[in-house]
This record gives structure tokens, C-alpha cells and sequence, in this order.
């Protein structure tokens, strides 16, 4: 019952917020539904054909169909890919899927080799924006407008955003994560406080609660720079403002912009005050999940991925809740300006000689894939949840409360640039955690050194 | 006249013979290891991220990875001869004493050399893992031992910072080929007769006068081996410093393989990454005729 | 000359030697010597300890004493999750294949380069050496181009070739040493006696080069039996995949649970330290019936 609501909400709001897209022509049109008007997502295509039996439509001969995925046995979102997969072979008999699971780091090498040497898989998983954007500049990515059709009531289009380039669909995303601020309730009821405090100043004043009470704040991995732009790009964002900062990302805007230099500084300030785990540089993620799950740090930023693992471990889930970074200028910045947006997505190899079937296939998979990830708590749903969602974690429960209520969403800084600036930029950021520039350094070198 | 055309069919069939002893490793060798050299040194006057066209730019890349600083080739360069100069006078003396000492007839001479091998033998993977427990900046035996001995003040968070973290790698590098070294040295050592040592004991030479004066003049060749691999090795330095500290903090410990791989998959810079690793080829080989130079100095 | 009078001497001579040996001198000497062991033994003992423990565990509470709980679930979870028994299996196939490729080659060529005279066979040795100086990262996609033009993909051979090739260097410079060391009297001899130079090399040249094969194949292995760049990209099917990717796959994107991890290090390092252990008195033999020159 109450999960229904849930999920209301969060289809509405889907429907209402502007959704980063970092193709160059992105569809305008989050902008015009403004009102929660459901149903209808993007009402200026009427769908051309009405929904086909999928089941029908694959009865022309038995084909194989060959995938990759990240889906690794000890991966959190394996069981959503084999429950889904299991689905489909009942749904489609004569498609043959052989798929693949590859480590995450390995896999990019693996992708990038297979693309360079024209030895796609029919079916591959992806990063939206820049990772994808690449190999569709090179030609190597089918386009997925016409099968997409038939998805339009169940995939809204804003979901899209992120793998539309020139106005064309590309990828078929599967869950999104924004990124949390998870708390340890108990170290934050040791310091007197029962909530995470609301508002910027009194968040000061709980971390100031906690130095004093010999608690370590945050815990943050500097070792894998991405974790430290969980932060960043959060104060960033709340002090200057989703527009400005996606702007930024997308290159419209120039990153010489002094708020954010001075966001920096505020970054750098948390630093600088002991705030942060000094033993953090020189740790892994792992290192720094494992610490905060044992109690050593009372928040830890990260991607809503990690709702899953805290809820299987009955001992810590109890302790831990979610929430969002407080506003650090009320001026610029708002409640429900968010980091994060869908960005696993499975996508169709131009080079598949079934790529229509194929791109048919990937919209019924990515859409239990979706589902089946939802109900384990990896992600929130892309796709339009159906069936019984009342078995979900508390956590991923109170991230689809948080995103109910966005106002925007921001991708993640890393994947919304090119990959080449992607780096220059993570270097950057390495550097304003290590305190080796301060925020004018930061924004006057990334002004000089991405185009 | 018939004795030539004789003697040039022998020619000619040693020529044939010659050539298929050579043909199977040929066919892997140009097939694998040359011709993608080709391709890279080609690739190299590119730039190009992969997969889509890319422009020809003449020796742009090989002069931008000299001048851009942000690409950190030098750094990544000065990282890798570091590496390669502790190798060569750290690792292979002390390889060299083990195999000294072990070539002496030691009791256990057997199981010693077995154990001192073994981490060569490891992966990588573990071996870094264990480095990383011992540096680890909370729990780590490493920070543990300076604080029970009273020397709390000396802690560090040792891949994480500037002025230890390439320490904090050169250290389990070097210490891992130890064996390796060893190895080859000690099948040296037992290849000087005994007959040679005997006599010079005889004439009253002490144990390591033994060594210094006959067995490292015989097994010299190896040793210029050992210090071409070390070297060229310590220049292709990639699985450890991947695993330590991923090139941090700060680019400060990166490697040329591992800039090598940022530019080929990170960065999609595909022309740039044959750049480095042309750069890399070019850097080994001219290393190895070097050292092969110095050694024949020496000996001559 | 040799061989036989220097084991003959060995036993009676060492201990003659030792006796010598001032006793503070030897006990420092085995001090050291035990010290270095232990340092040696150390990562073993951690990967056992690691492969039998909880992340909290692995991550802090505990890590080097020995595991609280005995999780021996972790192997039957890298055994049936992970299936490493099958990736055991391949690596051992694609390893040992790759072995005796390039030492068969190599051998081949050491014999064309030091028993036949021509001209020209010094520059195609230091030719050959080129292949030490050159870094496997660099040849990636350009050999995964060429396999894949070639339909070469995802077979056992996709592997067993670039290794084979990537060992040969070293498998050509360790039995140069061993085999110049073979006297020449005997290519002569055999000459004489009408033996062709194929002859020469499958008769006599071959079973001489006995004591080299050992020391050949653990650096060969060495090369094969941890890479994890090919075996990445060259393979996608999981029926051909090796143990360094089997291992990586154990790890997800989002969780990571060591326990597993270690215990398929375990399996993956364990077999060969055994075998080296078998095998390494077949090594020093070698070690002392010819030497490596370079």
C-alpha cells in the first residue's frame, strides 16, 4: 500500500524533473510536463504502432544472441540479471542468449579492444553519456528510435536523456542511483543527535558535536578519486546550484566560475577542520565501506548502490539511514537538487546481424533486469515499476522518497564528460583533496585544460 | 667448377635447414611481438581514440608527450629509472650475496633456495594485498610496529602520501625478484667447477676472496643478463604500483605502463598510448645495448 | 668431463668445507638465512589465513592472526560460484601448452643460432632479444585486431600462441647457455658418422638439453601463468577463461567479498608451489649439471 505510493510519486516525479542529457541535441521536453501530468510522458509523438505480442513477432527462425554485462557472480546486481534472463528465455524459445560477465575495471578495456576491433557482442552493457557517446560518434551503436515505440508508456523519455545524441535514442538504461549521504544513527545519537540535521549550519555543528566526542566525521576513499567527487560535487552543487554546475559538466558553461572555486574552498574548509578520515588517502573504497559498516566514521557518501549491501548485513542495517546533503546557498541552491541520474544502460551493436531482434530483446530484458534490480535494492527503477514492490529495503525505500521529491538531477561529473576530460578533471579533484590548489588553482587549470 | 656448384647446393641447403630451425620462432615472433610494433609506431603519428577516424599529426604526439606536463610522462619516466636504478643496486648484490651463500654448500642449501624463490612465484594480486595490509595506515603492521617501539611520530599513511608512497612501492618490487635474481645466479655459481674453488682455497684464499676473484668474473654473463632484465623490467614496472596506489597521490607514482594504460582505455587516446609505448620500446632496447656495451668495456 | 666427478665430490666436500667455517660466522649465517625464509613464507601463510576469513576480518579486526572462524565455505563458494575448477583447468592446458611451444621453438632456434655457423646469426639472435624489452600492454589491440581479422577469437590457441611468443625470448637466451655448453666434438662426430644437421639436433642435442627444460618451463610459466591483459580481452566466453580473470570476475562492480577471492588465490597458487616444490630438485640438478650463460 504505502509502496504504491512510493512509487507513484516517484513515476511523477520522474515525469517532472529535468533529467541531465549530455547528447549534443538532447530532447527539450522535460521542460513542458512541468505539471505531474502521469500517463502521457512525451505527448508530441502519439506511439506509432500500437504495442506488438513481443512473443509473436519472434517466430521467423531460432537466433543466438551474445552479451556482455558487469554482472559478475559476487556482484549485487547478479541476481536481478539471471532472474530477468531466465524470464526471457521462457518469454523468447527461439532466442539463444549467451551472456558474459566481466569485472568492472577489466570490462572498459575489454569494450574499448572489442569496438576498436569490430568484435562487438550483439547485446553490451554501457556507461551512459561520454562512454557510450564515443563508440555511437564512431558508428558502432544500432540506434534504438524504432523500438522504442512500443516501450513508451513503460520507459519514460526522460530516462533517456543520458543515452539520446542528436535527438536519437541509443541505449536502454536499467536502474539509477543518485548519490546518499548515509549516516550511523548511533554515532550521531552519541554526539545528541537523533536526525540527520537539516539545515547546513546545523550540520556543522553535528560534525563539530562529533570531532569533539572523538568520532571521525566522513570517510571518503582518496585512493579512488570518484569517491571523492561523491563529495565534492555535492557541495558544489548545493552551493551554486544544479543548473550551473550541469552546465559546467556539459561544457556550455566555462568551469572559470568563482562560486564554484569558492564551493571548493567550502570543500577544502571540511578538510582542512579534520572532518575527513586523514587515513582516507590512502585507502580503497572497500577499505572505506568495510570502516564505516564497522562504526569508525559517522557519514559516508556514496552512490544509493550501496542500499543493498547495508541492508544484507542485518547487524549494521539498523544503525544506518539515508539522506540529503543539506543547502549550503539557499540563494542559488535547493532541497531536491541531486547527484546522479541513470547511467547502467544496455545498448545494441550496429555490427549485430540481428540487430533488430536484438534491440526488441534488450527493451524486454533491461526491463526486468530493471525490475528484478529494484526488488534486490541496487538502484532505483528507470523503468516504470510494476508488479509487487513491497518487498524493497527501507534504504532504497527512503532514496525513492528523496527522489519523489528531486527538483534536478546531475550526473555524475566523471561520466558526463568525455573520457579524456573525465581524467584531467579527476585529476583535479585528487589534487583539491591531497589540499595541493585551492578553488581558484581548480576552476582557472580546468577552465585551461578542458576544451 | 664442380667442387663450387657442390659446395653451393651444401650452402644452399644449410641456408634452408637454417632457416626452418628459425621458421617456428620467427612466425611468433614477427607475428605477435614485431608486427603490432609496426602498427603502434604507425598508430603513434595519429591522433586517434580508437575506433572512429583519426587524423595523421606527423610526431605531434611524441613532442605533446614531452611538453604537456599534464600527461606526466617525465614523472612517470624519472618513477620507472628510480625503480630501475634501486634494482640494480640494491636487488641483484643482494640477490647475488643469497646466491653466493647458497652456492657455498650451505645445509638446507635445497630448501632454502626453494623458499627464497617462491614469491616470484605468487601473484602479484596476493602479494600486493599483503602490502597493502602491512602499509594499511590504521591497522597496518607497518604504522602497529612504529607505535610498540615508541617511534609513533615516524607513522605515515604510506601509499598516501607524497614523500612515501613510491618508497612504499619500490620496496615490494624490489623485493619480490629477489628470488628471480637469485635464481639465475646461483645456476651460475654452481656452474663454476669445483675444482677451480678448490684450488684457489688451496693457494689460501679466503671464502670470499673465493668469489669475488674467481666465481663473479666467471658468471659476469649472467649477471649482465640479470642486470638487462632488472632494468628493462623495472621500466615495464605496471601489476604492483596498479595495486599500491594506482599511480597516486597525485600522479606522483606513476609508471609508463600505467600511463600507457590510461592513455589506451581510460582516456581513449589511442595514438598517444602508441606514443608511450613506442617510447617504452625504444627506451628498453637502447637500456640493453647500453648495458651489453658496458659489460664488454669491463670484460675487455 | 665434470658431471660425474662433481657429484661425486659433493657430498664428501661440502661437509669438509663447513667444518672449516668459524662457528659464530655459520650461526649468524643461519640466522639470516632463517630470517630471509620466514619473510618469504610470510605471504603464503597471510593468503592461507585470508582465503579462510570475513571481510571484517580481512578489513581490520584481524589481519594476520589467524582466522577466528575457519570459513571453509569460501572455497566451496570460489569452487561453485566462481567456477574455478573449470579456469584451473584451462590455465593449466593454456599454460602448459604455451610451455612447450616456445621451448620446442626455442630450442629450434637456439640450435640454428649456436651449432650451425652463418653469418648473420649473431644479428638474428640480438633480434630475437628484442622481444625482452618489449611491454605486453603495448601489443594488445593491434594482436587483437590481427586475431580477430583472422576469426582466431576465443579459442584455447587464441591464448597459446601470444604467450608462446611472448616466452620465447627467454626460453631462447636460457638454452643458449645451457647448450653452447654441450661439447662441439660432438656435432663433429655425429658428421662424420652421416647424421644431418636434423639428425644431429632430434639425437643427440635434444635428450642433452634435458637438464635446460625445467628451468625453461618455471620462466615461461612465469610468464603465462598470471597474465591477465590477454586472457581479458582475447577471451570472451567464459568456457575459455583463465584464472587471472576468473579471479578479477570473483570481485563485483558494486560488493566485493574477499573471503572467495582468497580462496581462489589459494587455489590458483598452491598446485604450482607444490609442483615447484616436486620440481625443484629437478631444477638445482639442472642448476648443477650446466649453467646458464648469457
Amino acid at each position: 500500500m504505502k509502496m504504491k505510493r512510493v512509487v507513484s510519486i516517484l513515476l511523477a516525479g520522474a515525469m517532472a524533473l529535468s533529467l541531465v542529457a549530455c547528447g549534443a541535441a538532447a530532447p527539450a521536453a522535460p521542460a513542458a510536463p512541468a505539471e505531474p501530468a502521469a500517463e502521457e510522458p512525451a505527448a508530441e509523438e502519439p506511439a506509432a504502432e500500437p504495442a506488438e505480442e513481443p512473443a509473436a513477432e519472434a517466430s521467423d527462425g531460432a537466433i543466438t544472441l551474445d552479451m556482455w554485462c558487469i554482472a559478475t557472480e559476487s556482484d549485487s546486481n547478479r541476481h536481478s540479471y539471471e532472474e530477468a534472463i531466465k524470464e526471457m528465455q521462457a518469454e523468447y524459445p527461439d532466442v539463444t542468449l549467451n551472456w558474459e560477465a566481466f569485472e568492472n575495471q577489466s570490462y572498459k578495456t575489454k569494450i574499448k579492444a572489442a569496438v576498436a576491433a569490430d568484435e562487438m557482442p550483439d547485446i553490451f552493457f554501457t556507461w551512459s553519456c561520454a562512454f557510450l557517446g564515443d563508440f555511437v560518434n564512431a558508428g558502432k551503436v544500432y540506434c534504438l528510435d524504432d523500438a522504442y515505440q512500443n516501450y513508451k508508456d513503460e520507459l519514460p523519455e526522460v530516462m533517456l536523456g543520458n543515452t539520446t545524441y542528436d535527438g536519437k535514442h541509443y541505449g536502454v538504461p536499467l536502474t539509477m542511483n543518485i548519490v546518499g549521504l548515509f549516516a550511523n544513527m548511533d554515532l550521531l545519537k552519541e554526539a545528541g543527535y537523533d536526525e540527520i540535521p537539516g539545515s547546513y549550519e546545523e550540520f556543522i555543528a553535528c560534525c563539530d558535536a562529533l570531532k569533539a566526542k572523538g568520532i571521525i566525521p566522513f570517510g571518503c576513499a582518496g585512493k579512488e578519486t570518484w569517491c571523492v567527487t561523491e563529495y565534492l560535487e555535492s557541495v558544489i552543487e548545493k552551493s551554486v546550484g544544479a543548473d550551473a554546475l550541469n552546465d559546467i559538466f556539459l561544457g556550455k558553461a566555462t568551469w572559470n566560475n568563482p562560486d564554484v572555486g569558492a564551493a571548493v574552498d567550502t570543500f577544502q574548509g571540511l578538510v582542512n577542520n579534520g572532518y575527513f578520515d586523514p587515513s582516507g588517502i590512502g585507502l580503497t573504497n572497500d577499505e572505506v565501506k568495510a570502516n564505516f559498516m564497522a562504526g569508525k566514521y559517522a557519514f559516508y557518501m556514496n552512490g544509493t548502490w550501496n542500499c543493498a549491501d547495508f541492508a544484507a548485513n542485518e547487524e549494521f542495517f539498523p544503525k544506518v539511514k539515508v539522506g540529503e546533503f543539506p543547502v549550503i546557498n539557499a540563494d542559488k541552491a535547493k532541497l531536491g537538487q541531486l547527484i546522479g541520474g541513470p547511467s547502467d544502460t544496455l545498448a545494441v551493436a550496429a555490427s549485430s546481424e540481428n540487430a533488430e531482434k536484438a534491440a526488441e530483446y534488450t527493451f524486454e530484458l533491461g526491463k526486468r533486469i530493471c525490475h528484478y534490480g529494484y526488488l534486490d535494492g541496487c538502484g532505483l527503477p528507470a523503468w516504470t515499476p510494476y508488479g509487487d514492490t513491497s518487498g524493497i529495503n527501507g534504504l532504497t525505500q527512503a532514496v525513492s522518497d528523496i527522489c519523489a521529491n528531486a527538483d534536478s538531477y546531475v550526473l555524475f561529473g566523471d561520466t558526463a564528460m568525455s573520457a579524456d576530460d573525465a581524467n584531467t578533471y579527476l585529476s583535479y579533484v585528487d589534487q583539491v583533496y591531497g589540499c595541493q590548489v585551492d578553488g581558484t588553482a581548480f576552476i582557472e587549470g580546468l577552465a585551461k585544460d578542458i576544451r | 667448377m664442380t667442387d663450387n656448384t657442390h659446395k653451393k647446393r651444401v650452402d644452399f641447403g644449410k641456408g634452408v635447414t637454417i632457416f626452418l630451425f628459425l621458421l617456428p620462432a620467427l612466425l611468433l615472433f614477427v607475428g605477435i611481438l614485431i608486427a603490432p610494433i609496426i602498427v603502434s609506431v604507425y598508430r603513434s603519428m595519429y591522433d586517434w581514440n580508437g575506433f572512429s577516424e583519426g587524423t595523421f599529426i606527423g610526431l605531434e604526439n611524441y613532442k605533446e608527450l614531452f611538453t604537456n606536463g599534464s600527461i606526466k610522462f617525465m614523472v612517470g619516466l624519472k618513477n620507472a629509472l628510480l625503480i630501475a636504478f634501486f634494482s640494480v643496486f640494491v636487488q641483484l648484490p643482494f640477490s647475488l650475496f643469497l646466491a653466493l651463500l647458497l652456492g657455498r654448500k650451505v645445509k638446507g642449501e635445497k630448501t632454502f633456495l626453494s623458499v627464497f624463490f617462491m614469491p616470484v612465484l605468487i601473484s602479484t594480486v596476493v602479494i600486493g594485498q599483503l602490502w597493502l595490509k602491512i602499509y594499511n595506515p590504521d591497522y597496518g603492521i607497518l604504522n602497529r610496529f612504529l607505535e610498540a617501539v615508541n617511534l609513533g611520530h615516524l607513522k605515515h599513511v604510506w601509499v598516501g602520501e607524497v614523500s612515501t608512497a613510491l618508497g612504499a612501492v619500490i620496496v615490494p618490487t624490489i623485493w619480490q625478484y629477489i628470488g628471480y635474481h637469485m635464481l639465475l645466479m646461483y645456476a651460475g655459481v654452481k656452474g663454476v667447477s669445483t675444482d677451480l674453488r678448490e684450488a684457489a682455497m688451496l693457494d689460501g684464499a679466503t671464502k670470499w676472496q673465493v668469489d669475488r676473484y674467481v666465481v663473479i668474473p666467471i658468471i659476469k654473463p649472467i649477471i649482465r643478463v640479470s642486470v638487462i632484465f632488472a632494468v628493462t623490467g623495472s621500466l615495464k614496472t605496471y601489476d604492483l604500483v596498479r595495486i599500491l596506489t594506482e599511480g597516486g597521490p597525485f600522479q606522483t607514482t606513476e609508471v609508463p605502463s600505467t600511463l600507457l594504460e590510461n592513455m589506451l582505455f581510460l582516456r581513449n587516446r589511442y595514438g598517444m598510448g602508441s606514443t608511450i609505448s613506442v617510447m617504452l620500446i625504444v627506451l628498453c632496447f637502447a637500456f640493453a645495448l647500453a648495458i651489453t656495451a658496458a659489460f664488454k668495456d669491463k670484460e675487455a | 668431463m665434470g658431471k660425474n666427478t662433481k657429484r661425486d665430490t659433493a657430498s664428501g666436500y661440502e661437509y669438509t668445507e663447513i667444518k672449516k667455517t668459524n662457528p659464530v660466522t655459520r650461526f649468524i649465517t643461519y640466522i639470516f638465512l632463517i630470517f630471509w625464509a620466514l619473510v618469504n613464507i610470510f605471504p603464503i601463510y597471510f593468503m592461507f589465513t585470508f582465503s579462510l576469513k570475513s571481510n571484517e576480518e580481512i578489513f581490520g579486526e584481524n589481519i594476520i592472526g589467524l582466522p577466528r572462524n575457519w570459513i571453509w565455505e569460501n572455497f566451496t563458494s570460489a569452487m561453485n560460484t566462481g567456477n574455478m575448477g573449470r579456469y584451473f583447468a584451462n590455465s593449466v592446458l593454456v599454460t602448459t601448452a604455451s610451455i612447450a611451444i616456445s621451448t620446442f621453438a626455442a630450442l629450434m632456434a637456439t640450435y640454428a643460432l649456436t651449432r650451425i655457423k652463418w653469418r648473420g646469426s649473431k644479428l638474428m639472435n640480438s633480434f630475437l632479444m628484442l622481444g625482452l624489452t618489449i611491454p605486453l600492454q603495448a601489443s594488445i589491440v593491434p594482436v587483437y585486431v590481427i586475431l580477430s581479422k583472422a576469426h582466431w577469437l576465443n579459442h584455447y590457441s587464441t591464448l597459446i600462441i601470444p604467450y608462446s611468443a611472448f616466452a620465447l625470448s627467454m626460453s631462447i637466451l636460457i638454452s643458449t647457455g645451457f647448450m653452447v655448453d654441450i661439447p662441439y666434438d660432438l656435432d663433429e662426430s655425429a658428421r662424420i658418422d652421416g647424421c644431418g644437421l636434423w639428425k644431429t639436433f632430434f639425437a643427440i642435442i635434444l635428450p642433452l638439453m634435458k637438464p635446460a627444460l625445467s628451468t625453461i618451463a618455471i620462466y615461461s610459466y612465469l610468464q603465462c601463468w598470471n597474465e591477465f591483459m590477454f586472457a581479458n580481452v582475447f577471451i570472451s566466453d567464459s568456457a575459455h577463461r583463465t584464472l587471472p580473470v576468473g579471479i578479477k570476475a570473483l570481485s563485483g562492480a558494486y560488493t566485493t567479498d574477499w573471503g572467495p577471492i582468497g580462496a581462489a588465490l589459494v587455489i590458483a597458487t598452491f598446485p604450482t608451489l607444490i609442483v615447484y616444490i616436486f620440481l625443484s630438485n629437478r631444477i638445482q640438478e639442472s642448476f648443477i649439471a650446466g649453467a646458464v650463460k648469457g
